[in-house]
């Protein structure tokens, strides 16, 4: 490889990537796509749900006929567990069950590797089995790459920053801090289970290629974090998103807290019989608006989770959307710049200005409190706890006379977390949320 | 049912000779945590008490950034991603 240069450089081969290579190349910029894979998508793994991507079915707008996915979303459970009782509250509804579908599951070597493939198509350099190792900086500007291969470097006036949470490449721009806050970072595990798909259309009540979503509360001890069980074609995702902070303090280790949860008989029946596929494992930025870094800066901007556009909290667990849409916003951005001649960080501001106009700031801003309703110990063990007590008052008929619905409640609430505390992580939830 | 110590069974590496990620162990030994050994979700890391020795082996690596993101006695004299092509290799994930 000869130290070629080019118009722009986009770094990771990721969904944020892609679309920032998708952008730039069908305007006709000369853009190499970086990635340290021997194919993108190698590198890369999540809990399993891509949501509708609006920005992409512009681009193609039958998506959903080509992109390799593996199941539509119909139905979401979220449920909230003890070891050996659960609630489950679930949403299903036709209308996810009709193009344009709101989510799908997808795999991730087979779907990324799809979508750099028609930036390909589209004009984009995919330059694989490339490790990027530094930032080339010239009067502080940045104006190319340094590799870990060949020639050892790559020149181009913009450079797209998309490869991932840690994002060296942003850091060695000087847009990040060098050091995390565990508090804004999450690690998630992942077993991927073979299943026979009639075997998972039976157990999740599913038929065609209708898809389920079921995140659980309450399964993971006294760690903060939560399970998750997506269900692909004939395999089924199942893991946990724990958070760094509190995982590191409790001494648990992932993959003993990821066998607790497949062991609880809930799950257990759910998932009996199947066959482990692959294991995986990733950081997650957590942190929100509060972890994002300098988005733009001269002759560079970032994408996707190395600009932390990432939300694990809230209602919605969602990411590769933000990614895909902020990479197209930061093509877009480079394709504007590059037409004014000027790739400096005011004239790259339009991608920050296309950010905060779009829905990927906007509803970071929104849930920028988010985190702090994700620290509230009790959130993990004592109101699952406290919800299925309630449950099975409710339920359970024993010759003993029933309480009022509501006054049991206060007074579950009362013993249990104490009124102050319950109000206190009230008033964090409807600030957070 | 998932055994970390079984990785190799289920996840796929393409093994560099050079390590991505280099230790100075001497750091570990003052270390007043080493939240690193129970956080990696692949069990590169092991203190032994006995030896009072920190062992880290690279090549089960998932380049997932845990021990980047916990480590703060400054251990690592090197932590980067493995060369292009190298290191942890998802087939279906």
């Amino acid at each position: 490889m000869t130290a070629r240069a080019f118009e722009a450089i986009v770094v990771g081969g990721g969904p944020a990537g892609s679309c920032a290579a998708l952008t730039l190349a069908r305007a006709g910029v000369d853009v190499a796509l970086v990635e340290r894979g021997a194919y993108p998508g190698e590198k890369n793994m999540f809990g399993g749900i891509l949501h509708r991507m609006p920005a992409l079915e512009k681009i193609f707008p039958d998506f959903w006929d080509r992109a390799p996915l593996q199941r539509h979303i119909v139905k979401k459970v979220v449920t909230f567990m003890t070891p050996g009782r659960s609630l489950n509250v679930e949403y299903e509804t036709e209308s996810f069950d009709e193009t344009p579908y709101n989510g799908y599951t997808v795999l991730r070597p087979k779907f990324d590797r799809w979508l750099a493939s028609k930036a390909q198509a589209a004009g984009a350099t995919l330059i694989t089995r490339t490790t990027v190792d530094g930032v080339i900086m010239e009067n502080g500007k940045v104006t190319g790459i340094r590799v870990l291969r060949g020639a050892g470097e790559l020149r181009a006036p913009v450079v797209v920053a998309s490869d991932g949470v840690l994002s060296f490449t942003a850091a060695k721009a000087g847009l990040r801090k060098p050091r995390f806050d565990v508090k804004h970072l999450a690690l998630g595990v992942k077993a991927l289970l073979e299943l026979p798909k009639e075997v998972i259309d039976d157990r999740f009540g599913l038929v065609r290629d209708q898809g389920a979503s079921r995140e659980f509360l309450g399964c993971t001890g006294a760690v903060h974090g939560g399970g998750f069980m997506y269900t692909n074609y004939d395999s089924i995702s199942v893991g946990l998103v724990l958070h760094l902070g509190s995982l590191r303090e409790s001494g648990k280790t992932p993959y003993d807290l990821l066998n607790g949860f497949l062991d609880q008989p809930q799950v257990a029946k759910l998932v009996r019989g199947a066959r482990l596929l692959e294991y995986s494992a990733h950081l997650i930025p957590e942190g929100g608006y509060e972890m994002t870094p300098e988005l733009v800066g001269d002759g560079i901007v970032v994408a996707g989770d190395a600009a932390g556009f990432c939300y694990a909290k809230g209602p919605n667990l969602e990411g590769i959307n933000l990614a895909a849409h902020s990479g197209t916003l930061a093509g877009e951005a480079v394709v504007d710049a590059r037409a004014a001649k000027d790739h400096s960080a005011r004239s790259l501001a339009g991608y920050q200005r296309r950010l905060e106009q779009s829905f990927v700031l906007q509803d970071l801003k929104n849930f920028r409190r988010a985190p702090r309703l994700l620290e509230i110990d009790r959130l993990y063990q004592q109101y699952p706890e406290m919800i299925c007590d309630y449950m099975d008052r409710t339920y359970r008929v024993d010759g003993t006379p029933k309480e009022g619905l509501l006054g049991m409640g206060l007074r579950m609430a009362r013993k249990q977390v104490g009124m102050k505390n319950l109000l206190r992580d009230a008033w964090t939830a409807w600030r957070s949320i | 049912m998932f055994n970390v110590d079984d990785l190799f069974d289920y996840t796929s590496f393409n093994i560099d000779r050079e390590a991505h990620i280099v230790l100075d162990p001497e750091r570990c030994l003052v270390c007043d945590h080493r939240y690193c050994t129970t956080t990696c979700p692949a069990r590169c890391y092991t203190w032994s008490e006995k030896d009072r020795k920190m062992t880290f082996v690279f090549v089960g690596c998932v380049e997932c950034g845990t021990c980047y993101a916990v480590c703060d006695s400054h251990a690592f004299t090197r932590w980067r991603y493995p060369r292009g092509g190298f290191g942890v290799s998802y087939r279906m994930t």
